[in-house]
């Protein structure tokens, strides 16, 4: 329990070298035209790693993809039958991921295991092993994973957790999968001393300290717990909803889908589920046309209410992870953050 | 020394204590079992009853599910649509869908023959709390296709004739010609303590029974609420006058029981199409009682 140790950054790629003689090892990598994503690394040797920039994209797509077959459906003299079509699943390495990026992992799992375990998920979860990093500071000033109680440093979740000190990292390796991978390449590990452990923590006292943005969630949970936001909030961030659902694509925990057919000959097709999102006119739209969902003023009431009151109610804390990519997204400024402002200035 | 088997293994012993297989847990969650159409009733020129069995014949007599609950319906190349239950739980063996043409999935269905074949899966959602019933007098309150999942509750009723006091259906119908289910409102008019009213929008020549919405009838009947569970389902606008006149005349809101109608892609409380003020409709309903609803303020509610 509780083991702590140091990784020489020199050492970094030889181990991950290693890794991906077992693993498939998915990691930030900088691609030619200068953005950062979460890819699969096929060669380590030609990627450029980055450690500290915020990917583009969250771990979601890896384990809930934006489009996958859950069946076959075929309709012959004997009938009408689906078969199931099992999740591509090799045993991943996700490395360095963020504290916000763990946080939505953690969220996934209880969500898709509650009452309708979902194996489509599970499965791929099962074969991950996950090595995160926590954030010496913000990778953007859009972060805002503090406000959320899910950063700059997690202290659980992962299986080994790095935290940069500079030509070393130190890691925490507080569950069985990562005590694990440290016994099986011991080389690569020292044993971390008292002044490690005090490095971390100035590290993480400097990250804590370097937000430049204060955003009131706490303050906006509690007013929606109270029902005191005004009706003219919604409507006003509503009506600059452009309805394309770039937030919740964007979105590390937005996990709302849709199951819909693909007819692919007479006789056959495949039964797909792709992401889908709450700000969708069609998402409550019933057949013959009545919608629950007042859209024009309604359309984002959803997205909030859901990330800030019925998480917190259900799980004790909020969906959103403050990780802020949604806020650099939405052209229309109707963001979390956004509205998280207009409720605690009280007006539009 | 972890090698990816081994963590595998590690893995499956903490996520299936329960001894399921991975496979079964994949496969079963979304998966629809075929089910064949062995009847079609039309009810009216919008509504026809499809009676189904699975064609698993060892699973379609093991087959149960509770009034108020639904299942998850696939039509071939039209995905899938949740239809709640209008047959009677008390007589398994087969399952009733009452059905009304409102878009493509359900406008294929009615295309379907008696022998074509259905997806099927389910039954999903909080079903009418029946023990509840026992003892107290059943005021049905119904307009157009809401009739089809109270049916089952008054079938199952029936069935029991003896658990409960006085039954009264009030249905409300467009047109004489709409009035759907004639031959179990036929049926019901002959059992004891039983009462039946029918309302219709607009009437035609010969009909004799009242014209105008069905909270007419309601204004008309007496109602004890000491003593009575009010059932009601039916279009929203009727949902929200019937549940106020039934609080009016002082039957308390947890013995007022409704229904709510959502879109929905999963069944399983995963996809939130159905999100209902921070319920979801799959799983924490379809079935409320009024109680509830005052507590959420869904927009069926909302003035």
């Amino acid at each position: 329990m509780h083991d702590r140790y140091l990784l020489q950054k020199d050492h970094l790629k030889s181990l991950l070298r290693k890794l991906m003689k077992e693993y498939r090892l998915v990691a930030p990598a900088r691609n030619r035209h200068g953005d950062v994503l979460f890819v699969v690394l096929e060669d380590l040797d030609a990627a450029e790693l980055d450690l500290a920039a915020q990917p583009q994209n969250s771990l979601k797509e890896f384990f809930f993809p934006q489009r996958e077959a859950l069946y076959a459906y075929e309709i012959s003299d004997e009938g009408y039958r689906f078969r199931p079509l099992a999740p591509e699943c090799p045993p991943t390495i996700y490395f360095g991921v963020h504290p916000c990026d763990l946080s939505a992992i953690l969220y996934m799992d209880v969500v898709f295991s509650q009452g309708g375990r979902d194996n489509f998920y599970l499965r791929r979860r099962r074969e991950s092993v996950l090595i995160g990093v926590n954030c010496g500071a913000p990778p953007s000033d859009k972060c805002f994973c503090n406000a959320t109680g899910h950063g700059p440093f997690l202290d659980f979740g992962a299986d080994l957790m790095l935290t940069d000190l500079g030509g070393r990292f130190f890691v925490e390796a507080d569950r069985a999968q990562g005590q694990a991978l440290v016994r099986s390449w011991r080389q690569f590990f020292e044993a971390a001393g008292e002044e490690d452990r005090n490095a971390r923590y100035q590290s993480f006292l400097e990250a804590r300290g370097s937000f430049q943005r204060q955003v009131h969630v706490e303050q906006a949970i509690r007013q929606l717990a109270d029902g005191a936001v005004a009706e003219e909030v919604w409507a006003a961030l509503s009506l600059r909803c452009h309805d394309c659902g770039g937030c919740a694509y964007l979105c590390p925990t937005c996990t709302c889908f849709t199951i819909t057919d693909q007819q692919t000959s007479a006789q056959g097709g495949v039964r797909l589920r792709s992401w889908d999102a709450c700000t969708f006119a069609g998402f409550t739209r019933m057949a013959g046309g009545h919608n629950p969902v007042a859209q024009r003023t309604g359309a984002l009431r959803q997205r909030f209410l859901h990330k800030l009151r019925d998480d917190v109610a259900r799980y004790g804390r909020p969906g959103c992870v403050g990780c802020g990519r949604c806020v650099g997204s939405c052209f229309g400024g109707a963001d979390i953050v956004r509205f998280v402002e207009k409720a605690y200035e009280g007006g539009c | 020394m972890l090698s990816p088997g081994q963590g595998k293994e590690e893995k499956q012993l903490r996520l299936h204590g329960s001894g399921e297989t991975m496979h079964t847990v994949a496969a079963d969650l979304y998966l629809p079992r075929q089910a064949r159409i062995d009847g079609i009733v039309r009810e009216n020129s919008q509504i026809k009853t499809f009676v189904l069995s699975f064609v698993d014949e060892e699973f379609n007599s093991a087959f149960r599910y509770q009034c108020g609950q639904f299942l998850m319906v696939s039509v071939p190349h039209c995905g899938e649509a949740p239809i709640s239950f209008s047959s009677s739980p008390t007589r398994p063996g087969s399952i009733e869908l009452s059905v009304r043409r409102a878009g493509r999935l359900t406008s294929a269905l009615h295309e379907m023959q008696v022998g074509d074949r259905l997806g099927l899966r389910g039954p999903y959602g909080r079903p009418f709390p029946l023990a509840g019933l026992v003892g107290r007098d059943l005021l049905f309150v119904a307009g157009g296709i809401g009739l089809a999942p109270l049916r089952s509750v008054v079938n199952a009723c029936l069935d029991a004739r003896e658990h409960y006091g006085g039954i009264t259906v009030l249905y409300g119908s467009r047109a004489p010609s709409d009035i759907a289910f004639a031959a179990d409102l036929a049926d019901w008019a002959k059992s004891p303590r039983f009462a039946c009213r029918l309302s219709v929008d607009s009437a035609a020549p010969g009909w004799r029974g009242a014209v105008g919405p069905v909270t007419g009838l309601l204004t008309e009947t007496g109602v004890d609420p000491e003593k009575s569970v009010a059932l009601v389902c039916g279009p929203p606008l009727m949902i929200r006058a019937v549940l106020g006149m039934l609080s009016e005349k002082g039957l308390p809101d947890d013995r007022i029981l409704t229904t709510m109608e959502r879109q929905m892609k999963c069944g399983v409380g995963l996809c939130r199409h159905c999100h209902m003020e921070g319920k979801l409709v799959c799983v924490d309903g379809p079935v409320f009682s009024l109680a509830e609803l005052k507590r959420l303020r869904p927009m069926e509610l909302a003035g």
